[in-house]
C-alpha cells in the first residue's frame, strides 16, 4: 500500500502522521526545511497559559521519532498528480512587514515584528539595538491583516492575543516602560484570552488605543515617531517611542491565499479532490491547539477514504 | 429640354426630416457659439484668418471623411467608417455634379438632387454613382456584422445603444439598400417611399442620437485649431466635445476597469452619453482612473479626462472657504516648521563631491539641460528643493534613497516635506474640489518662493503633474526625480555600478501619459541594469489600478487590476519591477511575485560609495 503523504512537518502535519500511524496507516512527512516543528520552532511562550513552545514541540518530535514515522527533510513536495492520499499541512507564511513600508520595518532601527520578539526571547537578547532598555514601546495590531491595501482581507485571528501576550512579557521584563497597543478591534475569542486581556490592562498597565498607526518616521535622536488617530476621542496623535513592534498576520501558502476546504462544517479537512486533505493553518489562520485538533480529524478522514476501497 | 417637376408625394418624409435636422442643428450650434466664454470668442476672432483655419479644413477631410485615426486602430474598422462617411459624401458631391452635367446650371431643389434618378426617369445614369453606392453598402455589411461579431473588427466590446441611437441606426441601415432597390426598380413607388421615409426618420433622429457627431466634429475641429480647450470648469465649448462623440466604443477595450474589474457602464463613451443627456451621476463621473489610456485612442481627440474633471467639479458643488485654514497656520508658523525639522531631522551631509560637482557643472550642453544656474557665491543657500509628497512620505525607502543620491551628488537640498510643505493639491483637484486645491497650491507656492529655490525635484508624478500644469512657479524649474537623476548621470555627478540584472519598468500614468516623461527613467535604468519592456508600454502602459482619481472602486477591484499588471511584468522574465511613482510601487508590490522598487531605490543601491 502507498504511504500517505503529509505535506509539512509542523504541529498539524506531525499530529496527522501520528494519528494515521495509530490507526495502522503508514504516513511519510515531507518537510521543506531542515527540521520538524514548523512555526512552533520560532515561538517562545504559548498563550494563554504561557507554556514554553519548546516543551510542546519536544513532545511532538519525540513521539514522531519513537513511532518510526518516515520523515523527509529539505524536500519540497510538488507531485500533486499522484493518486496516493495527500494531507496538505503547509501552514502559513508570516506577512512580510516590509510591504507596509510606512512602518519602516527593515529601514529604521528598533522596528520589530512579533516573530522577531519571540526569536529575541528565545535567544535571550531582548532589547534595543544598542542594548539599552526602552522607555516607551508601541505595538501595532493588524499589520497585514484586515488590510486590503496589501491584499490581506482576512483577520489573522491569533495576532490580538499575541500582541497582548508580548506586551505583558515586555512589561514584566521592563516594569518602568510605558507600553501602548494600537488596535482596530480586540478579538479575544479563545479560552482564557479575555482574562489575559483584562490582566494586561488592570495589572500590567498596558495602554490600549483604538486607532491604526498611519506611519512611522525616525527622529533626530534615533527614536521612532508614530502618527495615529485615537478614534475613541477622535483626535490625531503623534507619539515618540523607542521600540515599535508590528503584530504581523498570516498569509496563505497557496499563491498567497489560503487553501479552500470543501465546506466549513463536516468537510473542513476535505478538498475538491477525494485523495487530498487539509490540516491546520493551510486553510485559515488557526491556533496551535486548533491545528493539532485538525490533524486528528484529517487522519480520521484519510482512514475513512482508504477503507472505502481506494 | 423639358421642364422637370421636382415634386412627388413621396419626398415629403425626406423634406420634413431635413427641415427638422437643419433647424435643430442650427439651434444647437447657435446656442453653443453664443454661450462661448469671452476668451474663447476672442480666440475665434484672433485666429479666424490664419493658417489654423486651413489646417482645420485639412483635418476635417482626414478625420471626418477618411477617419484616419480609426484606420490606425483597425483597418477593417477604418474601412467601415470611411465607406459610410466618405462614400456618402461622394454620393452627394458626385450626384450634384451629375445633376449639373445633365441639367446645366440651374436651380434644382434639394429633393431633385437626392431623388435624381426618379425625376429623370432613369434616362441618365453614371456608373460611378452605382459604384459609390456599392461602396457604402460594403461598409453597411461590415457595420451589421460588427453589431454581432465585433471582435473581427478589432473590438471586443461595442457601445450599448440609447433609444435615439437605435432609431437612427435602424433607419440608417435601411437607407442604402432601399436606395439600391428604388434606383434599380424605378417604377416601384413603394421603394421610393421607403427610401424617403428612411432618410426622414434618420434625419429627425440624428441630432438626438450619436450621429450628431457627423456635424459636430466639424466645428469642433475648427474651434480646437483656433486654440479653444475645455478647462477645469464646464464651459459651452464642452458641448462641441460631448456631441462630437460618436460612441464608437474604441475607448471601451483599453479601459482596465472593464477588462479587469468588470465595470461596464463607466467608460468615456458612457460618461459622455450620460452627461450629454443630463443623467450623469457621481457614481459614473467618479469611477475612472484617469489613466489616459482611452484619451490617447479617441479618434475624435476628445479631452476625456478634462471633461470628467469639470463634471466632478460641477457635481461636487462644495465651496472651500476656510476649510484649510489650519494648514495655513502650519505653513506660516516658523516655530512649528522648526519643530518638524527637529523631529525628523535627517540632515543631508554634504560630501566632498559637492566641491567637485557644483563647480564643474557644465551648465547645459547636455540635451536634458543643466541643473539650474550655478551661483558659486551663494553656495550656502539651498537651490534645490525636494518635495516627496504624501505618498513618498509613506514610502520611506524612497526618501532614504533620495537622501543617499543627494549626498552623492553634492547638491545642497531643502526638504519641503520637513519644512512645512503640505499636500500638492492634485487629489483635491481630481475630486473636483478645485477651489480647495487652489488654496493648497497657493500655500505651497508661497513656501517655495520664500525659500528661493531654483529647482524643485519631486519623486511623485502626481505632484509633478500639478506643479507643471497648475502651479505658477516663476523661476523654479520643476523636475521629476528620474529627470534629475538622469542629469546627474549625464553630467558625471553620480558614479553607478552597471549590472546585467534584468529589470522591467512600469510607466506611471501621471508621469508617462500625464507629463510625457518616458525616456529619463529608461536612461537611468539602462545605466544600472538591463531593461526589458512589458507588452503594453510607454503611452500604452497599463495603470497600476490604484489611481487617486478613482473614488468608487474598492480595494478588491484595485487588486484585480494590479494582478493583471503584475502578470504582464512576470511575463517579461525580469527579476524586479521598477517604477517611478510611490503609489504605483505600493499598488503593484502588494500582489506581485517580483520585488517592486522605485527608481531611486535601484539607483541608491548601485551607488559607488568610494
Amino acid at each position: 500500500m502507498k504511504k500517505v503523504v503529509v505535506v509539512g512537518g509542523g504541529v498539524a502535519g506531525m499530529q496527522t502522521a501520528l494519528s494515521l500511524k495509530e490507526r495502522g496507516v503508514e504516513p511519510v512527512i515531507v518537510e521543506r526545511t531542515g527540521a520538524l516543528g514548523g512555526k512552533l520552532r520560532n515561538f517562545h511562550l504559548l498563550f494563554p497559559s504561557m507554556t514554553p513552545a519548546a516543551e510542546v514541540l519536544k513532545s511532538f518530535t519525540d513521539q514522531v521519532a519513537s513511532s518510526g514515522i518516515e520523515v523527509r527533510l529539505n524536500e519540497e513536495f510538488s507531485d500533486f498528480s499522484t493518486d496516493a492520499p495527500i494531507v496538505i499541512a503547509s501552514g502559513f507564511n508570516v506577512f512580510d512587514a516590509r510591504l507596509k513600508e510606512e512602518y519602516g520595518y527593515g529601514i529604521y532601527d528598533n522596528v520589530y515584528t512579533t516573530v522577531d520578539v519571540e526569536r529575541m526571547f528565545n535567544e535571550g537578547k531582548v532589547g534595543l539595538k544598542d542594548g539599552s532598555v526602552p522607555r516607551r514601546i508601541a505595538f501595532v495590531h493588524c499589520v497585514g491583516s484586515r488590510d486590503e491595501k496589501v491584499d490581506q482581507r482576512h483577520c489573522s485571528k491569533v495576532c490580538c492575543i499575541t500582541g497582548v501576550k508580548q506586551a505583558m512579557e515586555l512589561a514584566s521584563l521592563w516594569p518602568d516602560a510605558e507600553i501602548f497597543n494600537f488596535y482596530m478591534d480586540i478579538r479575544m475569542f479563545g479560552p482564557g484570552y479575555e482574562e489575559l486581556y483584562q490582566q494586561a490592562q488592570q495589572e500590567a498597565g498596558i495602554n490600549f488605543i483604538r486607532g491604526r498607526v498611519s506611519e512611522a518616521s525616525p527622529t533626530i535622536d534615533g527614536r521612532i515617531q508614530i502618527k495615529a488617530e485615537d478614534t475613541l476621542i477622535g483626535r490625531p496623535m503623534k507619539m515618540t517611542v523607542d521600540m515599535l513592534v508590528l503584530i504581523v498576520g498570516m498569509r496563505g501558502t497557496d499563491g498567497g491565499k489560503f487553501y479552500r476546504p470543501r465546506d466549513l462544517f463536516g468537510g473542513s479537512v476535505l478538498s475538491d479532490r477525494p485523495n487530498v486533505f487539509y490540516a491546520g493553518a493551510a486553510t485559515a489562520p488557526k491556533t496551535v491547539g486548533e491545528s493539532i485538533a485538525e490533524g486528528v480529524m484529517a487522519a480520521e478522514k484519510v482512514v475513512q477514504y482508504l477503507n472505502d476501497g481506494n | 429640354m423639358e421642364i422637370i417637376s421636382f415634386y412627388s408625394g413621396f419626398v415629403i418624409p425626406f423634406l420634413v426630416g431635413v427641415s427638422v435636422l437643419f433647424a435643430v442643428v442650427v439651434y444647437k450650434f447657435g446656442r453653443w457659439f453664443v454661450r462661448l466664454p469671452v476668451e474663447d470668442r476672442r480666440l475665434v476672432r484672433k485666429n479666424f484668418f490664419s493658417r489654423a483655419t486651413v489646417r482645420a479644413l485639412g483635418e476635417c477631410f482626414m478625420e471626418c471623411l477618411l477617419h484616419r485615426k480609426i484606420w490606425k486602430v483597425n483597418p477593417t474598422l477604418g474601412y467601415m467608417h470611411t465607406a459610410f462617411a466618405f462614400g456618402w459624401f461622394l454620393l452627394i458631391v458626385v450626384g450634384w455634379v451629375e445633376t449639373v452635367a445633365y441639367l446645366g446650371w440651374r436651380f434644382v431643389p434639394l429633393q431633385g438632387h437626392i431623388f435624381f434618378k426618379f425625376f429623370t426617369g432613369g434616362e441618365h445614369h453614371w456608373l460611378v454613382m452605382d459604384i459609390l453606392l456599392w461602396y457604402v453598402l460594403s461598409g453597411l455589411v461590415l457595420a451589421v456584422y460588427k453589431r454581432f461579431r465585433s471582435r473581427t473588427l478589432g473590438m471586443r466590446r461595442t457601445t450599448k445603444l440609447t433609444f435615439g441611437d437605435r432609431v437612427a441606426l435602424s433607419s440608417l441601415w435601411f437607407i442604402f439598400p432601399l436606395r439600391l432597390l428604388a434606383e434599380n426598380f424605378s417604377g416601384v413607388m413603394a421603394f421610393w417611399w421607403g427610401y424617403s421615409i428612411a432618410l426622414g426618420i434618420f434625419f429627425v433622429a440624428m441630432p438626438f442620437s450619436r450621429y450628431m457627431h457627423i456635424f459636430t466634429e466639424v466645428p469642433l475641429i475648427f474651434l480646437r485649431r483656433w486654440g479653444i480647450r475645455s478647462g477645469e470648469r464646464e464651459s459651452s465649448f464642452d458641448h462641441f466635445q460631448l456631441e462630437a462623440c460618436s460612441r464608437c466604443g474604441i475607448c471601451i477595450d483599453p479601459c482596465q476597469l472593464q477588462r479587469d474589474a468588470g465595470f461596464r457602464d463607466v467608460q468615456s463613451a458612457y460618461f459622455i452619453r450620460d452627461r450629454r443627456y443630463n443623467r450623469l451621476t457621481r457614481r459614473v463621473a467618479d469611477n475612472c482612473l484617469m489613466c489616459g489610456r482611452c484619451e490617447g485612442r479617441c479618434p475624435v481627440g476628445l479631452q476625456l479626462d478634462t471633461l470628467r474633471l469639470n463634471s466632478r467639479h460641477t457635481l461636487s458643488g462644495t465651496p472651500a472657504d476656510g476649510r484649510f485654514e489650519y494648514a495655513r497656520k502650519i505653513t506660516n508658523n516658523p516655530v512649528i516648521s522648526n519643530e518638524c525639522e527637529k523631529s525628523t531631522g535627517q540632515t543631508v551631509i554634504a560630501s566632498e563631491n559637492e566641491a567637485i560637482c557644483s563647480n564643474s557643472q557644465s551648465s547645459s550642453s547636455h540635451p536634458l539641460g543643466g541643473r539650474g544656474e550655478t551661483k558659486n557665491s551663494q553656495l550656502s543657500t539651498p537651490r534645490i528643493g525636494f518635495f516627496g509628497g504624501c505618498m513618498t512620505l509613506l514610502s520611506p525607502r524612497i526618501l532614504q534613497s533620495m537622501e543617499q543620491i543627494f549626498a552623492a551628488s553634492g547638491d545642497d537640498v531643502w526638504w519641503a516635506d520637513r519644512n512645512g510643505g503640505i499636500c500638492c493639491g492634485r487629489p483635491l483637484k481630481l475630486s473636483g474640489d478645485i477651489d480647495a486645491a487652489r488654496d493648497m497650491m497657493q500655500m505651497n507656492t508661497q513656501l517655495f518662493e520664500a525659500q528661493g529655490i531654483t529647482t524643485l525635484v519631486t519623486s511623485c508624478p502626481i505632484c509633478l503633474r500639478v506643479f507643471r500644469e497648475d502651479y505658477r512657479l516663476e523661476g523654479i524649474e520643476v523636475l521629476h526625480h528620474s529627470e534629475y537623476i538622469a542629469r546627474l548621470i549625464a553630467e558625471g555627478c553620480l558614479s553607478l555600478r552597471d549590472s546585467d540584472e534584468k529589470m522591467t519598468y512600469h510607466d506611471p500614468c501621471e508621469l508617462g501619459r500625464g507629463c510625457g516623461i518616458y525616456d529619463a527613467p529608461r536612461q537611468v535604468l539602462a545605466s544600472v541594469g538591463e531593461l526589458v519592456e512589458p507588452a503594453e508600454t510607454r503611452s500604452e502602459a497599463l495603470c497600476c489600478g490604484s489611481s487617486l482619481a478613482n473614488f468608487v472602486v474598492d480595494d478588491a477591484s484595485q487588486v484585480a487590476m494590479a494582478r493583471a499588471v503584475g502578470a504582464a511584468f512576470e511575463a517579461t522574465g525580469a527579476a524586479r519591477v521598477v517604477t517611478a511613482c510611490p503609489l504605483c510601487k505600493k499598488a503593484i508590490g502588494r500582489t506581485s511575485s517580483l520585488p517592486t522598487l522605485d527608481l531611486a531605490e535601484v539607483v541608491a543601491e548601485k551607488l559607488n560609495n568610494d
